[in-house]
């Protein structure tokens, strides 16, 4: 299985300089089976670079099938679903799963909302020409993709809740943890090590610096710290700092992995844009 | 009078090497009087560093007034990300096109509900006031006398022009041009043929941006795609430079500023543009700027006095 982030960047797409070398995206995520089954987790920014590709293949020619996973709806994680060019062929089909938001309505009605007259010119999912289907899961519960097997969970993230997942093809497994904060950093949620167990990769929310997280705490993210303990604890062989804050320009990055992999039994790096990396 | 362009791009955020130069943020630009009056146009995700800037200047909380030319997601998406409006006291007007205050206001808390955004407007420290604008139809804040002209864009759009300290300008997006296609209020997967009514309706539309931008000294004008671009999504509610030249010459503008940039118009392709279309606009008579971010425009006929 590889793996290529499109969008690494949280809350806010970060253009500019200082900001090249881990990129300014927001989350999107892309695992290619060896077989050359495809999936993606949420539609940030980042889907919009992903799409340029896809369109190169066959989804220009509305000949291609994707799945995607959300792990919740907040913006930096679906805005780039009105600009992800695939949506607009037909023939494409694309089904977009997550649980529905932790404090009512539904997943269809939000992505509704989310193309509605008011704020965008699409007027509604039924305007996409490819085939759409938004599938609502219940986090705790298997899901079903072609090459794919798929775990999830629920773990929290402020006031509200999204959906973590555990994913393995090809005897690799990776644990995705994007926004999410423990009540405890030290003493992880069973139900965030259970997803990350003897995982090969362990992409973490790692939103906040160690030193920025006391000011900042509740706010619904993890420190870099955090992914370590759940990587560590649940005997994970590598970490993939993720999330990172529109603050943190790359040099700011770069320190964080420094001062993160130096108290980390388990190799860290952070997560750039860039190149597909086998797991 | 001055403007500073805090966001160029158009439709969502480009970040990479590609945009360095001119910028990946969208619509956001900040206008201000001699004497230190402020005024935002627009609240695309250039207005994160805006606030940012303003919140580091300010000994105190401010009244911000923010001009909306419609509230599509790349034109709003900046004001959760305003850093003044988590300040207690900061005061935040809105004035947009929408068939009434109340409905605005109801759209500009839609994009913190919860499955957007982690805190609702409701919990946010500023105080928001939404103001109801019509084409035609003055009004002041403050310096500014602020006068809303009707676009064509998909579910409405409406333009700006600002006159103050003996100086104006005009912001101009997002449009289409005014002959092919009338948009309306519904979506379109292509272009529509037109009425007789609708070629009467656009007619009028570009009569009354004309008229309103004469003797306007600087437009900024939606210029999002190429000739060839539009030649292929002609609905997709945007102009070209050339469009946005031909509307300057007929109103006699003398300095037009490209902006609403397509995503995928990297920094190379916008230098091209950009030499185009000052030689271009120098054969008609008018200075033609490419806008970037950062840039910040004198705006005449007084240019000389305010910069010294």
């Amino acid at each position: 299985m590889k793996i290529r982030f499109w969008g690494v960047r949280g809350s806010f797409a970060m253009t500019g300089r200082d900001f090249l070398r881990y990129g300014g995206n927001t989350t999107s995520v892309e695992l290619v089976t060896d077989a050359g089954e495809r999936l993606l987790i949420d539609l940030g920014t980042g889907a919009t670079e992903l799409a340029k590709q896809l369109m190169a293949a066959e989804f220009g020619g509305g000949k291609g099938k994707l799945p995607i996973l959300l792990t919740h709806t907040h913006l930096d994680h679906i805005q780039g679903l009105p600009f992800f060019t695939p949506f607009f062929i037909k023939g494409n089909e694309i089904r977009i799963l997550g649980a529905n938001p932790t404090l009512g309505s539904s997943l269809e009605a939000t992505l509704q909302n989310q193309l509605s007259p008011h704020y965008s010119p699409l007027n509604g999912l039924e305007n996409l020409a490819a085939g759409v289907s938004i599938e609502a899961i219940t986090a705790g519960e298997a899901i079903a993709v072609p090459g794919f097997e798929i775990l999830t969970a629920a773990v929290p993230h402020g006031s509200m809740w999204t959906t973590a997942y555990r994913i393995t093809a090809d005897g690799k497994t990776v644990a995705y943890l994007s926004d999410v904060e423990y009540p405890s950093i030290d003493a992880p949620l069973e139900s965030a090590l259970a997803l990350a167990r003897d995982a090969d990769l362990v992409i973490h929310d790692a939103m906040h610096a160690d030193h920025d997280y006391e000011l900042r705490r509740g706010w619904g993210h993890s420190p870099a710290r955090a992914g370590v303990v759940v990587a560590e604890q649940a005997g994970a062989k590598k970490l993939a700092l993720f999330h990172h804050s529109p603050d943190a320009t790359d040099d700011m990055i770069d320190e964080v992995v420094a001062r993160t992999a130096a108290r980390s039994a388990v190799p860290v790096f952070a997560a750039a844009e860039g190149s597909y990396l086998e797991v | 009078m001055q403007i500073t362009f805090w966001g160029v791009r158009g439709s969502y955020p480009v970040p990479g090497a590609a945009t360095v130069r001119y910028g990946g943020q969208t619509s956001c630009v900040e206008v201000r009087a001699a004497a230190g009056e402020a005024l935002i146009v627009d609240a695309g995700t250039g207005m994160r560093a805006l606030g940012n800037k303003l919140l580091q200047e300010a000994t105190q909380a401010q009244h911000h007034h923010v001009l909306l030319s419609h509230v599509h997601w790349d034109h709003i998406q900046g004001l959760p990300f305003f850093s003044p409006v988590y300040i207690a006291g900061t005061r935040v007007s809105i004035y947009a096109l929408l068939t009434a205050a109340d409905e605005l206001h109801q759209v500009i808390g839609g994009i913190t509900r919860h499955e957007f955004f982690p805190m609702s407007l409701e919990a946010v420290p500023a105080q928001f006031e939404f103001h109801q604008v019509e084409p035609g139809v003055d009004f002041d804040i403050g310096a500014f006398h602020v006068m809303p002209i009707a676009l064509n864009h998909p579910f409405g759009s409406v333009g700006y022009r600002v006159d103050a300290d003996g100086s104006s300008w005009a912001y101009i997006a997002d449009t289409a041009p005014f002959d092919r296609v009338l948009h309306k209020q519904h979506f379109l997967a292509g272009p529509e043929a037109l009425s007789e009514d609708d070629r009467l309706a656009l007619g009028a539309m570009r009569d009354a941006l004309i008229l309103r931008l004469q003797g306007v000294d600087t437009v900024v004008y939606d210029t999002h795609f190429t000739e060839e671009e539009y030649r292929r999504f002609p609905h997709y509610g945007h102009s070209t430079p050339d469009q946005a030249l031909e509307i300057c010459v007929a109103a006699r503008v003398r300095r037009l500023v490209l902006y609403h940039h397509a995503p995928s118009h990297g920094d190379d392709q916008m230098d091209r543009l950009a030499a185009e279309y000052l030689r271009k606009g120098a054969g008609v008579g008018v200075e033609v700027l490419t806008s970037f971010e950062g840039m910040t425009l004198p705006i005449g006929p007084d240019a000389e006095r305010q910069l010294a």
